[in-house]
């Protein structure tokens, strides 16, 4: 099914076909990522204004590239109107700590999926 | 707390009438789509899928390596991929590991798989608490982990979705793959809980 659907009256036959087929978030493209498995990088401070998955707690905090999940289609630009700006996904880990401090359990981390945007090397 | 979750059931339920039936007079929902959906989430779709993908991966090591590797084109070799499950991530509890699968922007969860999300999975506390105290929040749950395992907390926030491969409980060795599907919960897939054998009825007081 279409990423961005028209506001018609979805048919019975419709709504079978996209409970079967979903939605496909991958996108073909060339789009290089800025990052490979084992980088650091840490979460921007940014305060958008609009639609985003850049979660607050994260934000400046510093994780390590653990991986590359591939080409999706950014929400933050489809949830605007502003086309699909593909770009990497990665799977990004934390530890408790980093984002915590020191009363969070050494042992644990917390994984987050994290587009391009949302990341800067360290 | 915010003022619209004082709201009690019956407002809801009074609201998402009013919704509804403007949407269907204005034409914008076909109320024969909507009874569909309901009812696939109702008999068709459920946590039941998901256990049959738990207790293949037991039985079959190969289909475990596939799925772990490749979680979407494994999960649609047995036909259950579908909305909100168009991109799966299988991550498995060990010895040395425990996963808990939390959304803390809003309630992303793999519908196909898992049916619609709990209650409590959508909750404010949850989707806070899982993130800043994931051992707190499972004790809840009743699970204590040991200081020696580690709890991974997945955020599904992107377009991503998370299932957890529950350890195979001990004692089971001789069950067939019907029978292990019938263990699995819900909650042990997305890692509030663990799989229990049921107690054999001679041990029953």
């Amino acid at each position: 099914m279409e990423l961005e659907t028209s506001n018609e009256c979805m048919t019975v036959e419709q709504a079978k076909e996209l409970l079967r087929n979903g939605i496909n978030c991958q996108i073909d493209s060339n789009e290089p990522g800025q990052f490979k498995v084992g980088d650091q990088v840490r979460a921007k401070v940014i305060h958008v204004q609009n639609y985003t998955r850049l979660p607050r707690y994260i934000r400046g905090k510093v994780g390590m590239i653990v991986k590359d999940y591939g080409i999706y289609v950014f929400p933050d630009a489809v949830g605007m109107r502003l086309g699909t700006k593909p770009q990497h996904i990665y799977s990004v880990r934390f530890t408790a700590q980093e984002i915590w401090g020191s009363d969070a359990s050494a042992k644990d981390a917390l994984y987050i999926d994290l587009f391009d945007d949302y990341l800067e090397s360290v | 707390m915010s003022s619209h979750s004082q709201h009690s059931e019956s407002d809801i339920a009074l609201r998402v009438k009013a919704i509804e039936s403007l949407l269907v007079e204005k034409g914008i929902i076909d109320p024969a789509t909507i009874d569909m959906i309901i009812d696939a989430y109702e008999h068709r779709i459920g946590p039941h899928n998901g256990a049959r993908i738990v207790a293949r991966a037991w039985v079959d090591p190969n289909f475990k390596q596939r799925l772990l590797t490749d979680g979407t084109s494994t999960i649609a070799e047995l036909g259950l991929a579908g909305f909100s499950s168009e991109h799966m991530i299988v991550v498995e509890n060990t010895p040395e590991v425990h996963n808990l699968i939390v959304c803390t922007l809003c309630s992303c969860y793999p519908w196909a798989i898992l049916g619609l999300p709990p209650t409590w999975y959508k909750s404010f506390a949850y989707r806070s608490r899982a993130v800043i105290d994931p051992r707190g929040v499972l004790r809840e749950f009743g699970l204590e982990i040991s200081n020696h395992v580690e709890v991974r907390v997945w955020d599904s926030n992107a377009d991503l979705r998370y299932l957890v491969l529950p350890e195979r409980p001990l004692g089971t060795e001789t069950m067939t793959e019907a029978a292990l599907t019938s263990l699995v919960t819900r909650n042990a897939m997305i890692g509030t809980a663990k799989v229990q054998v049921p107690t054999p009825p001679e041990l029953v007081a």
